[in-house]
């Protein structure tokens, strides 16, 4: 089964556009990964958003290493670690990751993955990710 | 409807700066600063630095003065629009007569807009403009001689005078060959009208946009703004920018002005707000 993990950033949605497009590569790469999703699933999730000082949720120092811990998970497909998430944490640090945890619950294995975006321009950490997995 | 201004076209959307540039020793506002010709081509690349799509260039200052005939008039533009030219291939320029031999002289020089200010006061510089695929501002000015203050002028609806004046001279422009979006329409604040007329077409200059032509304004910091405020000259750019914002709200697409930065960001915010626009680059609580 294909899945692709995606920001759920409201100025990727159309009513939101600019003349200077603020969020152009990640634009490019969630069409990109869309187009290869096909019929597969769509997961929203994004690290913390408390990044910097100009972040929305402001700076929080746990931030960075809650967002390495969650994008090594990512990259590494690692089911069990998302599973076992603090999402206490993440929902303090205004981290988006419930439907991250429940998919994990509900799967067994990754077999591939693609890491396409991985910055966090506004102080929120995105990722673009895509799994093959079962 | 799409603007064709000489050599450049223009989007449906899109609104324009056209920036003053006065070759006279004598404007009201400038008071002769770019009357030397290398001043004048400063101000140009002044103009054009800070966004300007169109700049107006002016032989003779609107009020009484001196008597410029023609063969004067082509001296202090004919050559000055050429070195426009040269230096900016795809800068429109607008050179503000209404005379159709100057009009003839400077089309051959590069120009791509006649900007008669007085109303068809030569009647062949339609001729002109259709000759050379120019564009052509048709303003109103209530019927008075070039070069005159309005002296106790009133009209029965000043608004309707202005539409009935500007769009039979726009059907005057088409008949005689100019192209259909290569015609605007300008009220002309102060050109034969009061205070109380150029704030009454202000006010209800979305009449003026109804007809369908584009419309272009010359505000800056002309007397109603000054008479309005009790401002001198040199005082009244936040009342020349609170009309601008006005009449970009009914939808003027073409600004005549002194001050280009300033004008274009009126204009912007106020399309913007009317939805006309979209912001330049919103994130703000959409991350």
């Amino acid at each position: 089964m294909k899945l692709l993990i995606v920001p759920g950033v409201l100025a990727l949605r159309p009513e939101y556009a600019s003349i200077e497009d603020p969020v152009a590569e990640l634009r490019k790469a969630v069409a990109e990964a869309t187009d290869w999703l096909g019929d597969g699933r769509l997961v929203t999730a994004n690290g913390s958003a408390m990044r910097t000082e100009k972040a929305p949720g402001h700076f929080d120092a746990r931030a960075e290493t809650f967002d390495a811990a969650l994008g090594a998970a990512l990259r590494a497909g690692d089911l069990a670690a998302l599973r076992r998430l603090d999402t206490v944490l993440a929902e303090e640090l205004w981290a988006d990751v419930a439907a991250l945890v429940a998919i994990a619950g509900e799967l067994s294995e990754v077999t591939s993955v693609e890491v396409d975006y991985d910055d966090d321009p506004y102080g929120v950490q995105y990722w673009v990710v895509r799994w093959e997995c079962s | 409807m799409t603007l064709k201004l000489g050599r450049q076209s223009f989007s449906d959307e899109a609104t324009l700066m056209m920036a003053i540039v006065n070759r006279t020793p004598d404007s009201f506002y400038d008071k002769g600063a770019t009357w030397a010709e290398d001043k004048a081509f400063d101000r140009v690349a002044q103009v054009v630095d800070e966004g300007a799509e169109i700049v107006d260039i002016g032989g003779i200052k609107a009020a009484p003065g001196v008597f410029i005939d023609a063969a004067e008039e082509k001296e202090r533009v004919v050559s000055f629009v050429a070195r426009v030219r040269e230096k900016y291939p795809d800068l429109v320029i607008s050179v503000d007569t209404w005379r159709a031999e100057v009009g003839r002289a400077v089309c051959e020089a590069g120009a791509d807009v006649l900007n008669d200010a007085w109303g068809g006061a030569d009647p062949e510089l339609v001729d002109v403009a259709a000759a050379f695929d120019a564009a052509i501002i048709c303003t109103h000015t209530g019927g008075v001689t070039p070069r005159t203050r309005p002296y106790r002028i009133e009209y029965d609806d000043v608004v309707a005078s202005a539409i009935a004046d500007t769009t039979a001279y726009a059907e005057r422009a088409l008949a005689a060959g100019v192209a259909r979006e290569s015609i605007v329409i300008d009220p002309a604040h102060d050109f034969g009208k009061n205070t109380f007329h150029s704030l009454e077409l202000t006010r209800r200059l979305d009449e003026m946009v109804a007809t369908g032509w584009p419309v272009l304004v010359s505000l800056s910091n002309k007397d109603f703004v000054g008479e309005t405020l009790d401002l001198p000259v040199g005082e009244r750019l936040t009342g020349t920018l609170a009309a601008t914002a006005i009449s970009a709200l009914a939808g003027a697409r073409i600004y005549r002005v002194h001050e280009v930065v300033e004008t274009r960001q009126v204009v912007d915010m106020v399309n913007t707000i009317a939805g006309r626009r979209l912001p330049q680059r919103a994130i703000r609580g959409l991350q």
